[in-house]
């Protein structure tokens, strides 16, 4: 800190100083609402004088204080040398100054800084003429014949003021109140100037706040000594107003740093004063490499948010979890709140490019406030907002193309043939003949093409006092790498505040999307299983419906390609509040939020009778699905923050109901007269089969926190929320959920100051408990289903017969989790990082309880059973080089968890918890494991096969581990041979900057998987399981799998062990970005011009054999490696 | 503007205290979905509660797992059945190994994407039975009968069906398992078990017998609706279940009340849709538009419907055919409706039924066994018939021909399932029981006894009558074979009888062990194993596996 002192005092940094204050008296006056403004490119930094300063704020100034002297020195150098090397050619006669002055920008690498007002007013037309003159000499003599103007040169910015004695400077006539009133400008990283920043005195709530320029005035009374700067989603910053006049400031956009403001669910809390478990995100950090679902790009981004990636459709699939799972049957995803309402359905309907930041609760404590809802997490989306000033155009656009990589191994139509005559001793007549003619069809490359995307986003951004706007546009088209997979999202968002009174605001946040998923995708599932032997078109190039004729009813992949479909959902979004700041009371305001959802999707499609299969054989197929899901909600909010002193009290209190409602009705209809009025023609079907589905889903909340902080030292959070839901039991529908959570900010104890390596130490430790309701509606309601048959005419009996078996008294699960974090900086602050540690118990679990069927059913739905889990997540961030030009950046993030049941509601005769085989959950093992035979190698011709333990097997078979030496295999041999989820997950993310320069690259890490893969699939059915395999052979007596032959695989192995382990590695991204230099962008008038291009997927290391590690069915589109290239331009 | 803003504030006010005031904000009503408690309030419910029970048995010839009729285990690994298409499990009956027969199987389990095995399908069946019969004794029920006596007989009819079905569903059970746990009660999600014990034998007998007799008092003396069965079935099974309790004068009065029921005759005359075309009328009972009795068919006890009107609900895929009738197409032999469409061969006839006809017989006439085959190129194939040509894929082996259907549109000649009414159980089998009933108690009469029944059965076929002196149980068992192969499930009248390992063992050479070597049926065999999921799952109460299973 005494450092920094010195340093400010630096001659150097006082020169600086003069500089900015000669500028900002030019300022003064230009707080004209028509006024054009051009910035100094020096005026990115934070240029102030700092009496108390933060120590982060501190550190990262320092870090501009060294560029900015290191620059100065230059720029002095430079300065005197410049001006006369740049030489210009003018000649002009009674030119007005400003055309002059455009002249002089356009022959040298010069810009004017001037207030157009002053040269309407002051300027006197210019004659000259000037050959071959270096700058300095033809600056002079225009401002010689200037009688009331002046100017300075800063860098390369020339800026023009009025002379002393003709302005009306405030500095003269008001010297006795110079002292009084202080004035400045706040500007962002992007040199825009902020409105409506918060500027008050320290410890007061006394201030105003900047206009549409950003500039601002505060007179001060009495014996302030700090102002203090405040924006949502940016950095406070705390300025000493000893003996200034002029504070300017920039504010930065929040990173994932200390002192960001957090969205910590019904409000926002600064990071310093949360005692949660809370990792955030904003989405703009991850803008150079963009994902279709922003769900995708978080993948290892966030410690303790698991995220894999199960598919590649054009839309992005992709499961989300936060922490251990807890629950062994019930849904496991986190809650999705999506400007303060919960949001239901497609992650890929929401633009990416509208997110101004992502929260992720975590812990018991921070998610308690969502109650029954918060046991698996809760995910904050909060949308971006209008700021005041000038009117800001964001265009943004990209264009990538996608090729599949990892190709499964299909067998060819050699080893197809081969293959089958080995196994199954013949092939059938049709496929003899086609190999003699030589067919050999690899059905994914005609299912599957380069995709192709491109998503384009325009949006305009700004507002005047009152009123604030951010209007985003988004239209995206992605072809997918299966051939007609298409997915376009065209959307409009609309947020807008509006000031009504003084104490009542009005806001929304709403969309308007229009998802188009056109076109019946190519089967890829089925492509992975066609027979090489048949050919997808006939001599005439049209499709072969029918491409075996051995077995009639195999769909050709393509068949989708020749299916007329439209699937089009529409969706209105809109989340509006109204606010009041009660005047009477100061601290206290009601703010009453509504959410409003309604979405209709609408699919159309018709299979004709003769390009499809399907129409073919029932005479032309319809189908039509309606769905229609509305969605309401309203949440009351009433807030109370204070300070008292040292104290700060922050109460809120919300009731909240919410309803959720699906109306689906389709139809389906076969047997047409005829195909040209395709799905406009069920009146003539011979057959309907219309279908209807309807849920509701209801909700009532009450919720109460209080918040306390001595000092911003000591923090204390109590949390209680009431919840009833409309799916649990008749007389168990209301729960209470409780938390508390202290937090302790060491860095302000004076015995943390003489730590000098150690710059922010916050220790947290909560505990709550939350629930979790995901079961759907009616899931108590014994519902019957639905069984037919028929009467002596050939007329439908409509039958019901019981299918579901209901426990009236279901309920949600309740999970209860201690947490404790440590969030710290060290060796000033280049290294700083979160450790979180949980423990948590779920009790009453919503189980799928497999029972024997002699019930009627296989299982019920209860609340019974107990887990516990525990995980250790670990952020780290780190600036390994920080220098003028070069910087290098590592962020890198561990999540550890496990999970272990503890029971499952069943106890013998001791009360000692027993395992349920049927379903595969075990006592202290983890929820998830894959029970079976073990694999223990193949027999071989020398093994004593007769002695052992399976004394009919023969050579070449498949060798199952006894695992009970009991010298025979029996149902005791199933053992636990590995887990569906991974143990450990890592991400790393490692930036370099050089200049304009930004190369990142991402790795992602996933450990201790096992999945089952179709290639370990022994089976074959002489047509569709088609993976190469290498099998064992007398000749080839390998060891890891059986013969060639129906009984090799006796037990039915799945697992062959290293084979199916999931683990990998995989460098996930590499992107290049490269940000034209504001002496470019000034030219051309724009703020911010950047290009930038991305690799996915570019390597992963593995021994798992399937598709794809992370993927859930090895039948899915294959992996696929994307370039993408995108530029991004702002005025 | 500060009249707007209270105002608004008086309307969000307004908008809170009126959530908060609505008390039946969570209350449930699943509007799309039905209950018992809204099911079974009429006899029209009751009725509704009836089609979905006759839809059980049907599940026995679809293929809920692993592409064949569900009923083939009990027809492999016997004297007149071997699985063609060794899958893992069909082989494990087919040459009953060790590795593959056991608790795990998922015809009995159910597999692992949630089709459901046999064990599944008969207990559901049992539950829904369960449930209409305890919903009966509801007073409130509205039986829509003009007055109490009508009530009652409608109240009962519907009873009657469910007890029946709940009969045929215990039976498979008792008969392919052995002990099984019985349950007669309504389950819901309060007094659902997991502690079940296995019931002996005897006392699911009983329970068996109670129903049928039930049911008999009950149901109509005959019935030309699909939808309402007759007591015929009730009796067929009760004479059924007497002969396996070993009380053949009871077999014989109930075999007889079916016999003499003037409303069911065997078929001994053409009939029907294909009466002018080439045949005989043995075969006439298995054509589509033959079946019912609206249409003719007095030999039928019980059918099946069906339709191949496109997505009709109520249509069921039937894959008798499938199962039966080798895949020729592997031998450049187009799919047709003259071979019966298409054929997956996952079971097969044994080469010893064949062999036990004689040239004159019927049921052994190209109308009844499929024989030879003409390819694309004109050549004539004849099919295999002998014991050493029982190889597994054999696409041209013999097949029957009851099964015989596909569509008329030629694009969907191979199309995969049978949507053809079909006869469940035919007044023949109950001729054959009548007969050892007669045998068991010594009268092997041609004129009144044993060989008198069998010959009714024998001369509508053209085969030469039985003697007296030749009549034995394995000769009834061989005639039950010529007549009713592939219908009748083979493994339940071998066990009732006592006669699968040896008769087996005698007339399969693959079950047998001949064929590959191994040790083949062994006497533990007539037991099929209990599904380990049901066992896993008893967590209350250990269920011992049956003897001789892993």
């Amino acid at each position: 800190m005494k450092t920094g002192f010195r340093l400010q005092r630096n001659p150097a940094k006082i020169i600086r100083e003069s500089q900015i204050k000669s500028y900002n008296k030019d300022i003064k006056y230009i707080a004209n609402p028509k006024i054009q403004f051009k910035y100094m490119n020096f005026y990115n930094h934070v240029i102030v004088w700092r009496g108390f300063i933060h120590t982060i704020t501190f550190r990262r100034m320092m870090m501009r204080i060294q560029l900015v002297l290191l620059s100065l020195f230059l720029i002095i150098q430079i300065h005197a040398n410049d001006l006369k090397a740049q030489r210009l050619t003018l000649n002009a006669n009674q030119m007005s100054l400003e055309n002059v002055l455009k002249e002089v920008t356009k022959q040298t690498a010069y810009d004017f800084l001037y207030n157009p007002d002053l040269l309407i007013k002051h300027a006197v037309p210019v004659t000259l003429s000037q050959i071959n003159k270096p700058l300095e000499d033809v600056l002079e003599y225009i401002f010689k014949g200037q009688p009331r103007l002046t100017y300075t040169v800063d860098q390369k910015t020339v800026i023009i003021r009025p002379k002393k004695e003709t302005a009306t400077p405030i500095s003269t006539t008001n010297t006795a109140t110079l002292q009084a009133v202080i004035r400045g400008r706040v500007i962002n990283e992007q040199s825009e100037p902020m409105s409506d920043v918060t500027v008050q005195f320290q410890g007061t709530t006394r201030g105003t706040k900047t206009n549409e320029q950003g500039l601002y005035d505060i007179e001060i009374i009495g014996n302030n000594t700090t102002l203090v700067f405040s924006y949502v989603g940016y950095t406070t910053e705390e300025v000493s107003i000893a003996g200034k006049q002029e504070i300017n400031v920039v504010l930065k956009i929040q990173d994932a740093n200390l002192d960001e403001v957090v969205v910590v669910g019904y409000g926002t809390q600064k990071r310093s004063d949360v005692t949660g478990a809370i990792v955030s995100i904003r989405p703009q950090e991850l803008e150079n490499m963009p994902y279709s679902n922003v769900v995708q790009s978080l993948q290892g981004k966030l410690p303790g948010v698991n995220i894999t990636n199960t598919g590649t459709s054009a839309e992005g699939d992709t499961r989300l979890r936060v922490r251990a799972q807890n629950s062994i049957n019930a849904d496991a995803g986190p809650l999705i709140v999506l400007d303060g309402i919960q949001f239901e359905g497609f992650l890929s309907e929401i633009s990416p490019n509208d997110i101004e930041s992502i929260e992720v609760l975590k812990d018991a404590s921070s998610a308690a406030i969502y109650g029954a809802r918060g046991a698996n997490g809760v995910m904050l989306i909060t949308t971006k907002r209008g700021l005041a000033g000038k009117t800001r155009i964001a265009l943004e656009s990209m264009f990538s193309t996608s090729n599949i990589i990892n190709r499964p191994d299909m067998m060819d139509a050699t080893q197809f043939y081969n293959f089958k005559q080995q196994r199954m001793g013949f092939v059938s007549s049709f496929e003899e003949q086609q190999y003699q003619n030589g067919v050999n069809t690899d059905w994914l490359d005609y299912a599957t093409q380069t995709g192709f995307k491109q998503d384009h986003n325009l949006s305009i951004s700004g507002g005047a006092e009152k009123t604030k706007f951010f209007i985003a546009g988004n239209a995206s088209r992605t072809d997918g790498v299966a051939r007609n997979d298409v997915y376009n999202r065209y959307a409009l968002r609309i947020n807008m505040d509006t000031e009504i009174t003084p104490w009542l605001t009005f806001g929304t946040a709403s969309t308007i999307g229009y998802y188009d998923r056109p076109g019946e995708g190519a089967n890829i599932s089925n492509a992975s299983r066609m027979n090489p032997l048949t050919a997808p078109y006939d001599e005439d190039g049209n499709l072969n419906f029918q491409p075996n004729p051995d077995d009639l009813n195999i769909v050709s992949p393509l068949e989708g390609l020749n299916i007329q479909k439209e699937d089009v959902a529409r969706r209105i979004l809109t989340n509006n509040y109204i606010q009041v700041d009660f005047p009477f009371v100061e601290g206290l305001s009601f703010k009453t939020l509504t959410g409003y959802n309604y979405r209709t999707r609408l699919i159309e499609q018709y299979s004709s009778a003769s390009n499809t299969l399907r129409g073919s054989q029932v005479g032309g197929s319809a189908t039509v699905n309606n769905q229609n899901r509305e969605e309401w909600s309203i949440e009351n909010i009433l807030s109370y923050t204070r300070d008292f002193g040292p104290h700060n009290i922050f109460l809120t209190g919300v009731y909240t109901a919410r309803a959720y409602e699906t109306k689906f009705h389709d139809n389906s209809g076969v047997g047409f007269p005829g195909d040209h009025m395709s799905y406009y023609q069920f009146r003539l079907a011979t057959t309907l089969t219309p279908s209807d589905q309807y849920t509701k889903e209801s909700s009532l909340s009450q919720m109460f926190r209080a918040n306390y902080s001595y000092d911003s030292r000591y923090l204390f959070t109590f949390t209680v929320r009431r919840d009833g839901f409309s799916a649990f039991g008749a007389n168990n529908k209301y729960s209470v959920f409780p938390s508390a959570a202290v937090g302790w900010n060491m860095e302000r104890e004076s015995f943390m100051q003489s730590l000098t390596w150690l710059n922010r130490s916050k220790l947290r430790l909560s505990l709550g408990e939350s629930g979790n309701q995901a079961i759907s509606a009616y899931s108590s309601m014994p519902t019957m289903a639905n069984q037919y048959y028929l009467d002596n005419a050939g007329d439908p009996l409509i039958g019901f017969y019981p299918n579901q078996l209901a426990d009236p008294t279901l309920s949600w699960e309740t999970t209860r989790q201690l947490n404790i974090g440590w969030d710290f900086a060290l060796l000033k602050n280049r290294l700083s990082g979160t450790v979180d540690a949980y423990f948590s118990n779920t009790r009453s679990l919503l189980l799928n309880k497999q029972i024997p069927q002699i019930n009627g059913v296989t299982t019920i739905r209860q609340n019974i059973g107990q887990t516990k889990s525990n995980g250790i997540e670990v952020a780290l961030s780190s600036i390994n080089v920080q220098s003028d030009n070069f910087s290098w950046q590592t962020n890198a993030n561990f999540t550890y968890a496990k999970n272990e049941i503890v029971d499952v509601g069943l106890f013998d005769e001791a009360g000692n918890p027993l395992d349920n085989v049927a379903s595969s959950w075990f006592i202290g093992k983890p929820i998830g494991v894959i029970y079976t035979y073990g694999f223990d190698g193949i027999w071989q011709e020398t093994d004593d096969i007769l002695n052992s333990h399976m004394p009919t097997a023969r050579p070449g078979d498949v060798r199952v581990k006894d695992y009970n030496n009991d010298g025979a295999i029996t149902v005791e041999d199933r053992h636990i041979i590995g887990q569906n989820f991974p143990k450990y997950t890592i991400g790393f993310t490692n930036t370099f900057a050089y200049r304009d320069l930004s190369l990142s690259f991402f790795i992602y890490a996933s450990q201790g998987a096992t999945r089952y893969t179709e290639h370990m699939n022994t089976y074959f059915n002489g047509s569709t399981t088609i993976r190469q395999r290498e099998w064992w052979t007398p000749e080839n007596k390998i060891n890891t799998y059986p013969a060639n032959r129906d009984d090799s695989n006796p037990y039915g192995l799945n697992y062959f062990g290293k084979t199916n382990d999931a683990s990998f590695i995989r460098l996930s991204d590499i992107s290049l970005a490269y940000k034209l230099p504001l002496s470019i962008t000034n030219k051309i008038h724009v703020d911010r011009l950047e290009l930038f291009t991305n690799v996915k997927n570019v390597l992963t290391l593995t021994r798992y054999i399937g598709m794809d590690p992370e993927y859930e069915s090895d039948f899915g589109i294959p992996q696929i490696r994307t370039f993408l290239f995108g530029a991004r331009i702002g005025f | 503007m500060k009249t707007y803003a209270y105002k608004l504030f008086i309307l969000l006010t307004l908008t809170v205290l009126l959530v908060g005031c609505s008390d039946s904000f969570l209350d449930e009503v699943a509007k799309d979905e039905t209950y018992a408690d809204n099911l079974y309030t009429d006899l029209n419910g009751f009725k509704l509660a009836k089609n979905a029970l006759l839809h059980f048995p049907r599940q026995e010839r679809m293929e809920p797992i692993q592409s064949a009729e569900l009923g083939v285990i009990w027809k492999i690994g016997t004297d007149i059945g071997w699985a063609n298409t060794e899958l893992s499990w069909t082989r494990g009956l087919n040459q009953y190994t060790t590795a593959d027969l056991n608790g795990m199987m998922q015809f009995l389990n159910g597999d692992t994407e949630g089709r459901p095995g046999i064990f599944l399908i008969l207990y559901r069946c049992i539950s829904s039975a369960n449930l209409l019969i305890a919903r009966s004794d509801n007073p409130e029920v509205d039986w829509q009968g003009g007055n109490e006596v009508e009530n009652e007989a409608n109240k009962n009819e519907m009873v009657a069906h469910a007890r029946l079905i709940r009969a045929w569903a215990y039976r498979h059970l008792v008969m392919t398992f052995g002990p099984v746990p019985i349950n007669t009660t309504e389950i819901t999600g309060e007094n659902y078990r997991d502690d079940w014990q296995r019931d002996p034998v005897e006392s699911i007998q009983a329970l068996i017998e109670e129903d049928l007799l039930f049911a008999e008092q009950w149901l109509p003396d005959n019935s030309n609706d699909v939808a309402r069965l007759s007591k015929a079935i009730a009796q067929h099974y009760l004479a059924e279940l007497y002969l396996w309790q070993n009380k053949p004068e009871q077999a014989e009065a109930k075999a007889r009340a079916v016999v003499d029921n003037p409303n069911y005759r065997l078929i001994t005359e053409r009939y029907g849709v294909r009466r002018n075309e080439p045949g005989c009328a043995f075969m006439d009972q298995f054509y589509d538009g033959n079946i019912l009795p609206s249409q003719g068919n007095t030999e039928a006890l019980w059918v099946f419907p069906n339709s191949d009107v496109d997505n009709i609900l109520g249509a069921y895929g039937n894959t008798m055919r499938r199962t039966w009738v080798s895949a020729y197409n592997n031998r450049n032999i187009e799919y047709s409706p003259e071979y019966g469409g298409r054929g997956i061969g996952r079971a097969a006839i044994t080469a010893w039924v064949f062999s036990i006809y004689e040239s004159s017989d019927d049921r052994f006439s190209e109308h009844a066994i499929r024989k030879s085959y003409v390819d694309r190129d004109g050549n004539t194939i004849m099919c295999h018939m002998s014991a050493s040509q029982m190889t597994t894929n054999n696409h041209i082996w013999a097949s029957t021909r009851k099964w015989d259907w596909t569509y008329d549109n030629p694009s969907r000649y191979g199309e995969s399932y049978s949507y053809a009414d079909q006869t469940y159980l035919r007044l023949a089998d109950t001729y054959l029981l009548l007969a050892e009933a007669l045998h068991m108690q010594g009268n092997n009469s041609e004129s009144n006894g044993a060989a008198f029944f069998i010959n009714q059965v024998r001369q509508r076929a053209n085969a030469t009558p039985v003697s007296t002196g030749d009549v034995t149980l394995d000769y009834i068992l061989d005639e039950r074979a010529r007549e009713l192969v592939t219908e009748e499930p083979r493994r339940e009248t071998l066990m009732r009888t006592g006669k699968l390992i040896e008769r087996t063992r005698l007339y399969n050479p693959i079950a047998s062990g001949q064929r590959d070597g191994g040790t083949g049926i062994q006497s533990f065999h007539t037991l099929l194993p209990f599904p380990q999921r049901i066992i896993d799952a008893n967590t209350g109460h250990p269920l011992k596996q049956n003897p001789g299973y892993n």
